[in-house]
């Protein structure tokens, strides 16, 4: 089994070569039977790679440890989920499933656009050949997931803290985030490569974007959420290195998602969306690098290997590659008209792009901080959490007013006496919202008064765009059904706002308080009273669970328990926290007993009431939703693109 | 007719206002820590953080005044050098302890780290298999 895991990559890799340089000198030469023969090629390294993973799926299921990966990350009690969960659980595995997506897309992508885009796509071929070729040798010669060895009784196990259904989901819906966007990256530096730069490459792989966008953000908010239900420290996002390493590319793409509407509309922005469109590729490969190289401190302790320098490497010469491509390529990423007015929607668009752009760099800068001052000072030194939190405010809160801005602002240009006329409901609905809070006591926060404010007066820009939609076409769903990507971007919106409130919420008014506690003792903390009842100890096969149980009065009443795992196999402990949702006011409350003695029944018990925390968990799904909308196929918008680019397409 | 672009003005001024707002981060609230091995550690003092290997006994509570007391070696073991450790403060994580990889913060004075915080790093995920 091993060797037809071997085979099949070293086929993959053969394969992938091939692409890369006969797709080259096809599309250098304008051979089509080459060409063809190349794409060919493409798909078939698709199919080889799909063996592989066939191959490590069938042994993680069956627990072969023969294979050294399947001993190192499963044993025989796992659940066939977790068993396979382990698949994106180790090094290689989760190499193997990059590269699996990669040659998916990459096929698809070029299969559905061969006959539209021929010439561009002639060149798309050999970029992604060139990004398999990497993956696919390092997969060989560095980090096989086939290597073997003489079967042991058991396996070593997967972390406790990872068997949880969280885990399932949110690493492969990073990898279909980070690699989708090899897909735009790869269309980008075929037009460039073709000279065809006009704005084709944009709509072919604009879902592709949109797609690989809402995987990287879905996948991230699961991330946060398995944080705070599983790891049990109160928080969702601690700004670590390898979390970094995800958000960087979401902002990049999300810069590249409005910036592109400029360039789709005024033929604006032509090389800073080639510029934005190779950011977000290498910052996806560079968070790889990051989370594989150890040359960083996280709290994922990722091991110094050579399988780092590797990712250097490529991240350096595809670097270099990009920038020397948009270099040559300038001459025809002239843009066709200027930005005539500062306030105007493409400025709107602009302002937003600057300040993504800015807090993608500032959080990239927080990461490699430690690398700079070992080079320089010769001692490594951090920033955390102040250093993020005050970027995240400088360059958030403005974001969020802009959100409501943009949307409403004319393109060209507009006058400031019809911009205070069409943003009145919204300033007002901000102005009532922030005198509420204030009066209510909700003003001890700075910035969660003005995140709030400015939540309310997007939110109120969405509602008067949608009235205002609704009166002119008669009903909403004709409304949206006839420019979805808008209206999807509308409610794309209202998650992020969603978020805001949540983030701001749960962070600028909550409260926690940590107390010993004897049996029959109380504590109490935002209304809430809990006393301990005691501690019970629950041994089972595979676990001994320790629980400490404490009765809850106040805006909830009930029992709450939270404690300790002890888990046999692998002999790893797990903290289960107690947690206690009121929906209607979206807050949580949140017990950690750090310390239970069974005998005694003494706990150390640590209390956080977390209001609105669940609004960023809705705001996960609104986000979906919202994607759903703006992918939709939408026949109308395509017949309009189709008709505006046919003049570049032909010439 | 377009008149004159004010594109490049905006850029320019958004990156200016993106550089004040960086420098006047760093110079008024930016402050770093080091993050130092124990082998690291000599002649420091301060804030800082100590990223290390737990060895030794683990003795005491992190509730008491007395604290959670143990030791920290090079989390390559190409060292010997071991820093005390006194950690005061709500439970440490529940993957804490002794051959476990942390990360302990606090202040470092007299060859011992007062430690107010630890961050344990979680294992398993992308680490090679042993071959």
């Amino acid at each position: 089994m091993a060797d037809l895991g071997r085979a099949a990559l070293v086929v993959t890799f053969g394969l992938a070569v091939y692409a890369l340089v006969a797709g080259g000198i096809a599309a250098r030469r304008n051979e089509r039977r080459l060409a063809a023969s190349a794409r060919n090629a493409l798909y078939c390294s698709f199919a080889s790679t799909l063996i592989a993973a066939a191959v490590l799926a069938i042994a993680l299921v069956r627990h072969d440890f023969s294979f050294t990966y399947v001993a190192a990350h499963t044993n025989r009690h796992l659940p066939v989920a977790y068993a396979l969960s382990a698949f994106w659980g180790g090094q290689e595995g989760s190499l193997l499933l990059w590269l699996l997506i990669l040659t998916g897309y990459g096929a698809l992508a070029v299969a559905i656009n061969r006959r539209l885009l021929r010439d561009l796509t002639a060149w798309v071929v050999p970029v992604i050949g060139g990004i398999a070729t990497f993956f696919s040798f390092v997969l060989v010669a560095v980090a096989s997931p086939f290597d073997t060895q003489t079967a042991p009784f058991d396996g070593a196990g997967l972390t406790p803290s990872l068997q949880n259904p969280y885990m399932v989901a949110h690493p492969p819906m990073l990898y279909l985030g980070y690699v989708g966007l090899s897909v735009p990256f790869a269309f980008a530096a075929g037009a460039l490569l073709s000279g065809r730069a006009d704005e084709r490459w944009i709509v072919a792989t604009r879902r592709w974007t949109l797609a690989a966008w809402t995987f990287l953000g879905f996948g991230q908010l699961l991330g946060a959420h398995w944080a705070y239900v599983e790891v049990g420290w109160g928080g969702y996002y601690a700004w670590d290195p390898v979390e970094n390493a995800a958000l960087m590319p979401w902002l990049a793409a999300t810069a590249f998602l409005h910036s592109v509407m400029v360039q789709e509309r005024k033929g604006m922005l032509k090389v800073w969306n080639m510029v934005l469109v190779a950011l977000a590729f290498e910052l996806s490969v560079f968070g790889t690098f990051l989370t594989r190289s150890g040359v960083v401190n996280s709290i994922h302790s990722f091991a110094k290997s050579s399988i780092g320098s590797w990712f250097l490497a490529f991240v350096v010469i595809s670097s270099l590659f990009s920038l020397a491509l948009i270099m040559w390529r300038l001459p025809l990423l002239k843009a066709k008209t200027k930005l005539e007015s500062a306030l105007s929607r493409e400025a709107a668009f602009l302002y937003n792009n600057l300040l993504l752009v800015a807090l993608c760099l500032t959080i990239l800068w927080g990461v490699l901080f430690p690398i700079v001052t070992q080079l320089v000072k010769g001692e490594t030194r951090t920033i955390g959490r102040p250093y993020y939190d005050f970027f995240l405010r400088t360059f958030g809160l403005p974001l969020l007013l802009l959100m409501g801005v943009g949307p409403l602002i004319a393109w060209r240009k507009t006058s400031v006496r019809g911009l205070t006329r069409t943003l009145a409901w919204p300033t007002t609905a901000a102005v009532v919202t922030g005198v509420t809070l204030v009066a209510v006591g909700a003003g001890s926060s700075s910035p969660g008064l003005i995140a709030y404010t400015f939540s309310a007066f997007v939110l109120a820009t969405i509602v008067v765009e949608l009235v205002r939609g609704t009166r002119a076409t008669g009903s909403l769903f004709t409304l949206v059904a006839r420019n979805r990507r808008r209206y999807g971007g509308y409610v794309v919106h209202a998650a992020i706002v969603l978020l805001a409130i949540g983030i701001a919420g749960s962070s600028a008014y909550s409260s926690s308080v940590e107390r010993r506690l004897a049996v029959g003792q109380s504590m109490t903390l935002a209304g809430y009273t809990l006393t301990n009842r005691g501690v019970t100890v629950d041994p089972k096969p595979n676990v001994t669970e320790t629980r400490a149980h404490l009765d809850v009065t106040g805006p909830w009443s009930g029992t709450i328990s939270s404690g300790d795992n002890q888990y046999v196999n692998p002999p790893e402990p797990s903290r289960e926290v107690g947690i206690k949702t009121d929906w209607l006011r979206g807050e949580d409350l949140y017990v950690i007993v750090d310390e239970a003695h069974p005998k005694t029944g003494l706990i150390f018990v640590q209390v956080l009431v977390k209001p609105l925390i669940n609004l960023i968990w809705v705001a996960g799904i609104v986000f979906l939703f919202g994607s759903a909308v703006a992918l939709w196929p939408d026949a109308r918008e395509q017949r309009r693109l189709v008709a505006r680019l046919a003049p570049a397409a032909s010439a | 007719m377009p008149t004159r672009s004010p594109a490049r003005l905006v850029v320019a001024l958004a990156v200016a206002g993106v550089l004040a707002i960086f420098l006047l981060y760093t110079a008024v609230a930016g402050h770093s820590t080091p993050t130092l091995t124990p082998s690291e550690i000599q002649g420091k003092s301060g804030k800082l953080s100590v990223v290390g290997t737990v060895v030794g006994k683990l003795r005491g509570d992190s509730h008491a005044a007395s604290g959670l007391q143990f030791q920290l070696v090079d989390p390559q073991g190409h060292n010997t050098k071991r820093v005390d450790v006194v950690y005061r403060g709500t439970s440490p994580p529940p993957l804490f302890r002794v051959g476990r990889s942390v990360v302990v913060s606090g202040t470092y004075a007299h060859g011992r780290l007062q430690g107010s915080d630890i961050v344990t790093k979680c294992p398993s995920k992308y680490t090679s298999s042993p071959s």
